[in-house]
């Protein structure tokens, strides 16, 4: 059967390929598909007579791979959100599935559809072949986003994200800030009302089954996150009793049986991702010990200034702003992106420490957004570049004095 | 080197007789390893000598070279054992840091740092001193550093064990290397134990060449006897073959696999494809024989892919560090398509010379920025450093290909 492809696809080919292919602008969908089939047959011609057989498709579908526990993680709490939020107590595991599925999976299947599409548009008209960091941008944008989010802003980011994030630099490689986070901004900023408050993070009161009557919400259910819960908190040294008043341990968070964004509620999903991406060497390890070296550092620094008459937020344990929002998922999947990341051993620490630090900087003394890790991330891939030019300049310096005449 | 032939076709040479010279530089020969008249000069672009075809005559005569004993060496001036050294026909196995020229023999005497022998290889399949040395080497070894403790004020010696050959070798300093690729690279070595500074140079020498040299030198007599490694998934028979330097390729590698072969003269990182028509070159230790033929793969890309060689954990290979049962299938395929640089970090896990950003200094020179290039350590960075950079590339970028087109730049813009 691979044979009989392989030679079918061989037959194809001068459809595709050359001046006077017929269908010479399709040329990178048919490259795509070719080598999505089938390893490519290329030999070398100039420099070393044989390759690993690491290329960008395996790093990439890899790190999707990665994103499974965080994926399931995030499906089933959905479903089991909604209804805990309408005070339903006789729903099993496979109706939080369906329920969770049923809300997640369109948000997935247009992201991918509408920006894969916007990604072959690019290729076609720029000529060059297909990105495949898009399984990744695809995957890790609707993992950012509310369950509740509209399918046309879905739509809009992916495309404003696999755009302007990423193909107007030249395509993978080439750009400076992630290109899911950069989606994510785009929503965020330009539809707050769909990112941000606390009815948007759960699909409970939405018909289910679909199209059947909707459940009313109980009155107690407020939707909001726990960070969110954490900025309303009155102020004063009782971070944890706010987040009980809600039902919510420590181990709800880290586990992720909390309101949230897809993919981002579970740190400890997050963390078998992270362990996942670093034993298989595609992400660095320094970057995501950087990350919560970081948060350490500044939460205790917020701790000790906190008096007690400072916000709730100030009084948040190291722990738990381990566990809350999207600090995991971002640390693990965001941050590490080695495009947008800083590209030396010593950066790759200053980078991730930054981000870390940055994070709870922003969640406890910005008041309008209580979710700092897309922030600080978007923030320190802008500055990665300047952190890599000083260490660069550095070793360059090293050199130049043990090598001096 | 530019070289001019030193006699002409259809003349008669005698076994170690002068076949070729360096312009400029009659002393410094290239000499014949078996008697007999020459057939044919070959030149490639620009007129540039490719290959040298002597027939051979099995009861030609002997071309003698003078032969002196350790003493003899040690009365040598620097000039007559430069002249000696030129005479011998090694001098071209001799390489310079940087640049992995062949050296010039005019270099004033306070540019030249040291020489550094290597006995280490830890390339793919080829072969080192335990194949290449045997323990009565150890005597021309010896006659071969007192000579170049005449040209150089430093002579190094690196092993990765003991050897008979090179255990009571005197008058060297040595330094010993083991692990992975590059650890054996004389480049690398020279980085970690003597980098070049300022106009400086190191000169790097094989230890087996150096024996050859040491058994000319104390025989008089041109030593052309050499051991061959014929290797890779395309040979029926990989072996051993004692022969002479210039044996012909089909003579060594023997019977091959069907199918379209690559035949490599010397390892698959940074050998050269060549006809099997052709002859092994001065200096070669391996040719190597890779079937043309790339397996294509159903959905290769998102599969676990269990037996296959990966220098990644994302393979089972990589991280298990398991042989895939059977030996290991290499095949000169690219298995991927090319993409921008991704800076995942593989580089500098297999880049040994220190003080360099692999990544930073790619960029430089894939954008021919040949002042930032140089800043970031183009001269240090070895040639096989490079290509083992072009093998674990995920992106399929050709490093080895871009520092050689930065050299040769430099080396324009240089004069």
């Amino acid at each position: 059967m691979k044979a009989a492809l392989a030679r079918w696809l061989h037959r194809m080919r001068p459809l595709f390929y050359g001046p006077d292919a017929k269908y010479g602008w399709a040329w990178p969908l048919f490259e795509g598909a070719e080598t999505f089939l089938l390893t490519p047959a290329e030999r070398t011609h100039q420099g070393a007579h044989v390759r690993d057989r690491m290329d960008m498709k395996r790093l990439m579908i890899f790190v999707v791979y990665a994103m499974v526990p965080c994926i399931l993680a995030g499906w089933y709490n959905i479903g089991r959100q909604a209804f805990l939020g309408e005070g339903v107590a006789d729903w099993t595991v496979i109706d939080a599935i369906l329920r969770g599925g049923w809300h997640m999976l369109p948000i997935i299947a247009v992201s991918y559809a509408v920006g894969g599409l916007a990604e072959l548009v690019f290729c076609i008209v720029r000529k060059h072949e297909i990105n495949e960091g898009f399984l990744v941008t695809g995957m890790l944008f609707p993992l950012t986003l509310p369950p509740t989010t509209p399918l046309w802003m879905v739509a809009a980011g992916i495309v404003f994200g696999v755009v302007i994030g990423k193909e107007v630099f030249g395509g993978v490689g080439m750009n400076v800030l992630n290109p899911a986070l950069t989606a994510r901004a785009f929503v965020f900023f330009a539809f707050p009302a769909a990112l941000s408050g606390a009815r948007v993070w759960d699909v409970a009161g939405e018909p289910w089954p679909p199209f059947g009557p909707a459940a009313p919400v109980i009155d107690a259910y407020t939707g909001a996150t726990p960070l969110l819960a954490l900025s309303n908190a009155d102020p004063g040294p009782n971070a944890i009793a706010a987040l009980q008043a809600h039902g919510w341990t420590f181990w709800d968070l880290a586990l992720g049986d909390v309101p949230g964004s897809m993919g981002e509620v579970s740190a400890v999903a997050a963390a078998l991702g992270a362990l996942f991406l670093v034993v298989t060497g595609l992400a660095s390890w320094r970057i995501i010990v950087g990350c919560v070296v970081g948060v350490v550092g500044c939460t205790l620094l917020v701790n000790g200034f906190a008096g007690p008459d400072s916000p709730a937020l100030w009084h948040v344990p190291v722990h738990y702003h381990l566990v809350l929002g999207g600090f995991a998922f971002g640390a693990a999947f965001m941050a590490t992106d080695p495009v947008t990341a800083s590209a030396t051993q010593l950066g790759r620490w200053i980078y991730g420490i930054a981000i870390g630090f940055l994070c709870v900087l922003i969640r406890v003394v910005n008041p309008a957004y209580p979710e700092g890790m897309m922030l600080a991330i978007l923030f320190m891939n802008v500055f990665a570049p300047l952190v890599d030019y000083y260490v660069v300049r550095a070793g360059a310096r090293r050199r130049a004095a043990r090598l001096a005449g | 080197m530019v070289l001019r032939p030193a006699i002409r076709e259809g003349e008669r040479v005698g076994r170690g007789g002068a076949l070729l010279f360096e312009k400029g530089e009659q002393e410094l020969v290239l000499r014949s390893p078996v008697a007999g008249t020459l057939r044919e000069i070959r030149r490639g672009p620009r007129r540039v000598i490719t290959d040298v075809i002597v027939e051979t005559d099995p009861h030609g005569p002997e071309a003698p070279l003078p032969a002196y004993d350790l003493e003899g060496i040690r009365a040598l001036d620097r000039a007559s054992a430069i002249g000696v050294l030129m005479r011998s026909g090694w001098w071209p196995a001799l390489r310079t840091r940087p640049l992995n020229l062949v050296p010039s023999p005019s270099l004033p005497a306070d540019q030249l740092q040291s020489v550094l022998i290597s006995a280490t290889e830890t390339g793919p399949l080829m072969p080192g001193a335990a194949s290449l040395l045997d323990p009565d080497d150890a005597e021309p070894l010896q006659a071969a550093v007192r000579l170049l403790q005449r040209i150089a004020p430093r002579v190094v010696l690196t092993t990765s064990g003991p050897h008979p050959a090179l255990d009571r070798l005197e008058g060297v300093e040595v330094h010993t290397f083991r692990g992975p690729h590059p650890a054996g690279d004389p480049a690398v070595q020279v980085n970690l134990v003597d980098p070049p500074r300022g106009s400086g140079q190191v000169w790097t020498l094989r230890a087996w060449d150096a024996a050859s040299l040491g058994r000319t030198l104390l025989t008089g007599r041109f030593s052309a006897e050499r051991v061959i490694a014929a290797v890779g998934t395309g040979v029926v028979q990989p072996r051993f073959v004692r022969t002479v330097l210039g044996a012909p390729i089909r003579d060594v590698v023997g019977e091959v696999r069907a199918g379209e072969q690559r035949y490599i003269l010397g390892s698959v990182l940074t050998g050269v494809a060549v006809s099997p028509d052709r002859w092994t070159a001065f200096g070669s230790r391996a040719v190597h024989v890779l079937p043309e033929a790339v397996d294509q793969d159903l959905f290769g890309w998102a599969r676990p892919m269990l037996g296959v060689w990966s220098f990644y954990a994302a393979f089972a290979k990589g991280l298990f560090d398991v042989r895939p049962p059977g030996g290991v299938d290499m095949r000169p395929g690219r298995y991927g398509g090319v993409r921008a640089i991704i800076p995942m970090g593989a580089y500098e896990k297999v880049v040994a010379t220190p003080d360099i950003e692999p990544e930073f200094l790619f960029k430089a020179l894939s954008i021919g920025d040949l002042e930032e290039s140089l800043r970031l350590g183009m001269l240090d960075l070895s040639e096989e450093e490079a290509a083992l950079c072009t093998y674990v590339c995920p992106s399929k970028i050709q490093i080895d290909v871009l520092l050689r087109e930065g050299l040769a730049q430099y080396r324009r813009e240089a004069g």
